[in-house]
Formats: C-alpha cells, sequence, structure tokens
C-alpha cells in the first residue's frame, strides 16, 4: 500500500469515529431535557417570563421535530461554528458565543499539552534507557517504582503539594494564569492576556492565539520569560503524573530490542556496549515508543483538565470545570467534542508518523 | 491400599486436573517472590484490604465527629501538638485518622464496584464480538474508539452534569450515579482487552474440537473462550481498582464527586476544603488537611499498581526473562 493510499484508509477510519461522538454529545444534551432547558433560563426569570423562554428554546433547537432532524440541525450548528451560547457566571465567559470562547481556550490547553509532552520525552527517555540498561539491578528497581508512582499520584494533590513548596518563596499571582496581570491589556474595557497593540489601539489580538509564540514573533521578551515561568509549574505536574507509561513502555521496547538477532550480531562483531545501545537498540525502541505517545494523550488530557483547574490556566480544562458546576451544557459539550477531536487528530498523526518510520505497518 | 485408589473416581479426577496447578501456581509465586516491587505491593494491597475490613474495630474515634474546639489541629511533626489527634484534624474539626481508616472500606467497595461491573460487561461483550466477529465485532470496536477519544474525566464530567438532577434527591444517589458513570467509561477497556485475546484463543485446536463436537456458541464461550482469555483482565483489574479512586478524588477536586456532603472517603477528605470558603490559598496554610489523604490515596494506587505489574510479569511469560 502506498503512503497516500493508507493515509485515506487511516482518514476513513476517523469519520465514524467523530460522527459517534457528536451522537454522543447530543444524545448527552437531550438525554435530560428539562434540565438542559432550565440551565439555559436565566435563574430570577419569573414563572411567566419562564414559559416565553422555554418556547424560545424549544423554537431554536426544533424540539418539536423528531430526534434525526433535531440531529441535523445541531450537526449543521456544529459544522457553522454555531455553538450556543456559555450559561457560567465567570465574566470571562459569561453570554459570550462557545465558538468564540473555544477558540480563545483551545491554544492555550494544545500549548500546556505541548510543553507536558516535551518534558515528559525529556524526562523518561533516560529512566527508561537506564532502566533496561541494568536491568533487574538497582538503577531498574528505581526507575521502575518512580514510574509506578507517577502512575498512581492524585494530579490535584500533586498540583497542591506544588503550590505549597513554591508559595512561600513567589505570591501565587505570578505561578497560576497564563501570564502575569502585567501583561494584560486592560484599555477599553478589554481583558486580553497579551496582544499586539500601540498605545491603546489593538493591532491584532493574539496572531496565532498561542501565547508563547507570540510574544516571541513579537519580540516581547519579557512576556515570553513571564509566559515561560508561568507555564513551567502547570506543565511538570502534568508531565510528572503522565511519564510513568513512557518509562514502562520505553522499558520493555528497549528490552524487546536488546534481544534481538541483530544486537546479538553487533555483540559478536565486538563493539562496545555503548555503541550497541546508541545505535542498535535505542533508535528500535524510539519508534516503537512514538505509537503509544498517541495513547497517552488521552490520559495527558484528563491530567490537563485537573492542572488547569489548579492553576487557573485558562485553558479548556478550567473552563470544563468551571461549566461543570453551573449546568453549562453548552460549554460541556463543546469540550468533549474538541478534547475528541485533540485526540483522534493527534492519533491520526502519530499513525503517520509510525507509518512513514516504519514501512511494515502500511504494508500489513 | 494406597490412598489415590479409595477416592472415587470423579475425586480422582479432580485431583489430576488440580495438580498442574497447583505446581503452576507454585512456580509462579516463586517468581513473583523474585521481584521486590510486585511483594512490596502484595504487602501494601494486604494493608489496605486488612484496614477495609477490620477498620470498624481499629479506630475508636468517630469520623463523622466534630472537634468544634481544636479545629485544625496542627500535626505536621515540627509543630506537632498532641496524640490525641495524630494526623491532626480536617475542617470543622474532624479527626483525620479515624477518618482515613473508615474510608479505606469505602474506597475499596466503590472501587471494587467499578472495576467488577466494568469488567463484566467487558468481558461478555469483548468475548461475545470477538468471538463472532464481522459486523458485531466493527461495531463493537468503534464505540470503543469513541471512548478511547475522549479523556475519562471529561467523559465522567458530562455524564454527571447530565444526570445529577435525577439522582439528587435519593438516597445514597450521589454514589451511585458515580459508580454508574464509572462503569460506562471503564468496560470499553476490558471489551478490547478480552477481544483481543478471544482473537487468538478461538483459532485454537479445542475451541475447534468444541465446535466440531456440536457445542453451542454460548456454551464455547463460556466454558472455553472466557476462562483461557482472563488472565490479562486479572491484571488490568488490579491495576484499575487504583485508578479508579484516582478518578474519582479529581472528580471531588472539581466540586462533582461526592459534593456537598462529608463522606470519610479519600478524595472526599483530601478537596474538602473548597466547601469551607477558604480556597486554595486557605488550604495551603493548612497543608495537612490535603497531604494526609492525598497520601492515603497515592500509597493504595502505588500498592495496587505495582501488586498489578507483578502479576503481569508471573502471568505473561514473554515478558519474563
Amino acid at each position: 500500500m502506498k503512503m497516500t493510499t493508507y493515509i485515506i484508509r487511516r482518514l476513513l477510519l476517523l469519520i465514524p469515529v467523530v460522527l459517534g461522538v457528536t451522537a454522543f454529545t447530543f444524545a448527552l444534551t437531550r438525554a435530560n431535557i428539562a434540565v438542559w432547558i432550565r440551565s439555559m433560563v436565566p435563574g430570577h426569570t419569573s414563572s411567566s417570563q419562564l414559559l416565553k423562554q422555554e418556547q424560545k428554546i424549544i423554537a431554536i433547537y426544533h424540539l418539536h421535530s423528531p430526534v434525526y432532524i433535531q440531529y441535523f440541525y445541531y450537526m449543521k450548528g456544529l459544522l457553522l461554528g454555531d455553538w450556543g451560547t456559555t450559561t457560567s457566571t465567570d465574566f470571562l465567559v459569561a453570554n459570550r458565543p462557545v465558538f468564540q470562547v473555544m477558540q480563545e481556550r483551545l491554544p492555550n490547553t494544545i500549548e500546556l499539552a505541548i510543553a507536558s509532552i516535551i518534558l515528559v520525552v525529556i524526562m523518561s527517555i533516560p529512566l527508561g534507557v537506564i532502566s533496561a540498561v541494568r536491568r533487574d539491578k538497582l538503577p531498574d528497581h528505581a526507575s521502575r517504582l518512580w514510574a509506578m508512582i507517577s502512575y498512581s499520584t492524585p494530579t490535584f494533590w500533586l498540583g497542591l503539594l506544588v503550590l505549597f513548596f513554591v508559595t512561600p518563596i513567589v505570591p501565587i499571582t505570578s505561578i497560576t494564569g497564563s501570564i502575569g496581570l502585567q501583561y494584560y491589556f486592560t484599555a477599553n474595557g478589554s481583558f486580553e492576556p497579551w496582544v499586539v497593540h500601540q498605545g491603546t489601539t489593538i493591532l491584532s489580538t493574539r496572531p496565532t492565539g498561542f501565547l508563547l509564540l507570540d510574544t516571541l514573533i513579537y519580540g516581547d521578551m519579557p512576556a515570553f520569560i513571564n509566559g515561560l515561568e508561568h507555564i513551567a509549574l502547570p506543565a511538570l505536574t502534568v508531565a510528572l503524573t503522565s511519564m510513568g507509561a513512557i518509562v514502562r513502555f520505553l522499558r520493555s521496547s528497549m528490552l524487546d530490542a536488546m534481544g534481538q538477532d541483530y544486537v546479538r550480531t553487533a555483540r559478536a562483531k565486538g563493539l562496545p556496549q555503548k555503541r550497541v545501545i546508541n545505535r542498535h537498540v535505542k533508535r528500535n525502541a524510539y519508534s516503537a515508543t512514538v505509537t503509544i505517545l498517541g495513547l497517552l494523550l488521552a490520559s495527558l488530557m484528563g491530567g490537563v483538565v485537573i492542572t488547569e483547574a489548579i492553576f487557573f490556566w485558562p485553558g479548556i480544562g478550567y473552563w470544563l470545570a468551571e461549566a461543570a458546576i453551573v449546568n453549562d451544557f453548552a460549554s460541556i459539550m463543546a469540550s468533549v467534542f474538541v478534547f475528541a477531536i485533540i485526540i483522534v487528530t493527534a492519533n491520526l498523526i502519530v499513525d503517520i508518523v509510525y507509518a512513514y518510520l516504519d514501512p511494515r505497518v502500511r504494508l500489513g | 491400599m494406597t490412598g489415590a485408589t479409595l477416592m472415587k473416581k470423579s475425586q480422582r479426577s479432580a485431583l489430576r486436573s488440580i495438580l498442574p496447578r497447583i505446581a503452576q501456581f507454585r512456580r509462579q509465586f516463586y517468581y513473583f517472590k523474585q521481584s521486590p516491587l510486585a511483594l512490596a505491593g502484595l504487602f501494601i494491597t494486604s494493608f489496605f484490604v486488612f484496614l477495609a475490613i477490620f477498620s470498624p474495630w481499629m479506630t475508636t474515634g468517630n469520623p463523622y465527629e466534630l472537634h468544634s474546639i481544636r479545629r485544625l489541629l496542627n500535626s505536621f511533626i515540627p509543630w506537632f501538638q498532641t496524640w490525641k489527634y495524630p494526623l491532626g484534624t480536617t475542617y470543622f474539626g474532624i479527626d483525620l485518622l479515624p477518618a482515613i481508616i473508615k474510608a479505606a472500606r469505602i474506597d475499596l467497595a466503590i472501587s471494587l464496584a467499578v472495576v467488577g461491573a466494568g469488567a463484566t460487561i467487558g468481558i461478555l461483550l469483548g468475548a461475545f464480538a470477538g468471538y463472532k466477529g464481522g459486523i458485531v465485532d466493527d461495531i463493537l470496536m468503534r464505540v470503543t474508539d469513541i471512548f478511547f477519544s475522549i479523556p475519562f474525566i471529561v467523559l465522567a464530567i458530562a455524564m454527571i452534569v447530565v444526570f445529577r438532577q435525577d439522582f439528587a434527591h435519593v438516597a445514597g444517589g450521589v454514589m451511585t450515579l458515580l459508580v454508574m458513570s464509572l462503569v460506562i467509561i471503564w468496560w470499553p477497556t476490558y471489551a478490547r482487552l478480552v477481544r483481543g485475546q478471544v482473537l487468538s484463543v478461538r483459532e485454537l485446536k479445542y475451541v475447534e474440537a468444541a465446535k466440531a463436537s456440536g457445542a453451542r456458541t454460548l456454551r464455547i464461550i463460556f466454558r472455553h473462550i472466557i476462562p483461557n482469555s482472563i488472565y490479562p483482565v486479572f491484571v488490568q483489574m488490579s491495576l484499575d481498582v487504583g485508578s479508579v479512586v484516582l478518578l474519582l478524588a479529581a472528580l471531588d477536586y472539581i466540586n462533582i464527586g461526592i459534593n456537598f456532603i462529608y463522606l470519610p472517603e479519600w478524595g472526599n477528605l483530601a478537596t474538602y476544603f473548597q466547601y469551607t470558603g477558604v480556597g486554595i490559598t486557605g488550604a495551603l496554610q493548612e497543608p495537612w488537611t490535603f497531604v494526609v489523604p492525598g497520601l492515603a490515596i497515592l500509597m493504595y494506587s502505588l500498592g495496587l499498581n505495582l501488586l498489578g505489574d507483578g502479576l503481569r510479569d508471573i502471568l505473561d511469560p514473554r515478558m519474563r526473562r
């Protein structure tokens, strides 16, 4: 099979999953329709107003029509970017279109996830390699124990511990959020974390949306460094709680590679141990580990949700945690959908990269 | 006359089928003993099971009693105050030590219920789909794909938010809802695991023989397929019993788990500062209130993970090199 055929087949496999996720979110909103409608009506509405509001909502969402027609309108809204309005009370998201809030929040979450993945890779590779090379010795036991501890640490607990150890040194406001308050743009009643501006006129609101990338592109080094300081602790928290799986997988794939014939041949040739490990074992173990990165992403995203809520990181997770308290259905279903899209896309990329690295996958 | 000839025929055949299993078990236990981590896991897990069973008789303290005068007794060692409350007291003056001991039973019960129900559903569906193949298998795999493409905690939040009003006014409703939504999250893992096993088992000779001798599908699945593909399920179960408590604590943290009621459950104890109005900064002033229950979660989950890892090593001979 050629590479393009493989990609096309892989893309076609995605369609049922994405459709399934939308069907799932659609079904969840319609599963408890009274609660859903009530959540969209402001709390202080009088009873005569309530009836009118309910009638309006029923008309908007076509709740009188059969389910498949409702689903058709649901999908239409989803594709056209009409994702409903938030009902949260937080002034940053209150009564705004969900799609608009999502555009603001998504880059932050992706940024945090990418920073965590980088930290995970940096921290877990040495542990996994040492564990496999010094198998059943003390370093192996120590790193396996470390992996296990990382596996079983509650994320929110680690986040609180991090805050506990750091807050005596620096004030809590300078490590929570995505950037320091002094970099917020507050003129003209706006409240933007960081924008390209000239005096009080905004030239461009967040060109790419990714804060670190934007500050770097526009050469605002103090803001960039401040952003790095803010992302460090949340990313570390996520990375520490999700590195265990990678360490374990790396260890077993290293051991797999070390048992192969070509490694024995390399040893028989008289190559030194270091060269055998670096040139023959590691390369194969790494490419196998790429596959698990995609699988890990779902659990890593779970950690991101909790970590955002602890560090007030303005991403989807923090928004979701707030939306959950006030029954903000539109926001919750939007984040379910977007998380699914993120993970599905990441898995697609991982599969394609792996198929490119290892021709057996696309041929088999 | 030897003992064996005195036995009935059925007893003899039972003994004959059990002896190799005992030998295998001893061999496996030998490998288990070789691994210090697995032994540590077994030890920690037994400790928590012991706590769960004997908790009513272990402590004289009452986890529901409020020691209002001694609110927030500090117990971190440098400021250690009294042996009366060795782990300190938490918000509203709840004595932490009896609360944590009592919590062992509740947490173990919740996690066993979730994993037990999830595994049962997963095994049945996975075995059926794997054995039948074709369209049933395809549909099941696409459904599990959907579940795996959403982070567990996000899925749990969505389901709990939708259904919590229906369960709010029922006695024990919150717990029922939590367990049910966690089961819905957990079964696909087992369905996939069992299905993968079944795909290899169903090609084996003894399944073919059973089919040739006219056994019905259900009999083949329950007598031949499931018993021979269940070992990885045990490993996964022991790992998941730890993870359930982690997820539960995370849900407690974002206020949609066991919320607004006090229950001696580790996650609830660790996150209870949220309902006292002190917020995160307040909790950081009194760190033992979340550190100690969180440590209990960590140890519980760690013990089960180490045990599961050890079990994997002995049950899967390929890992044992």
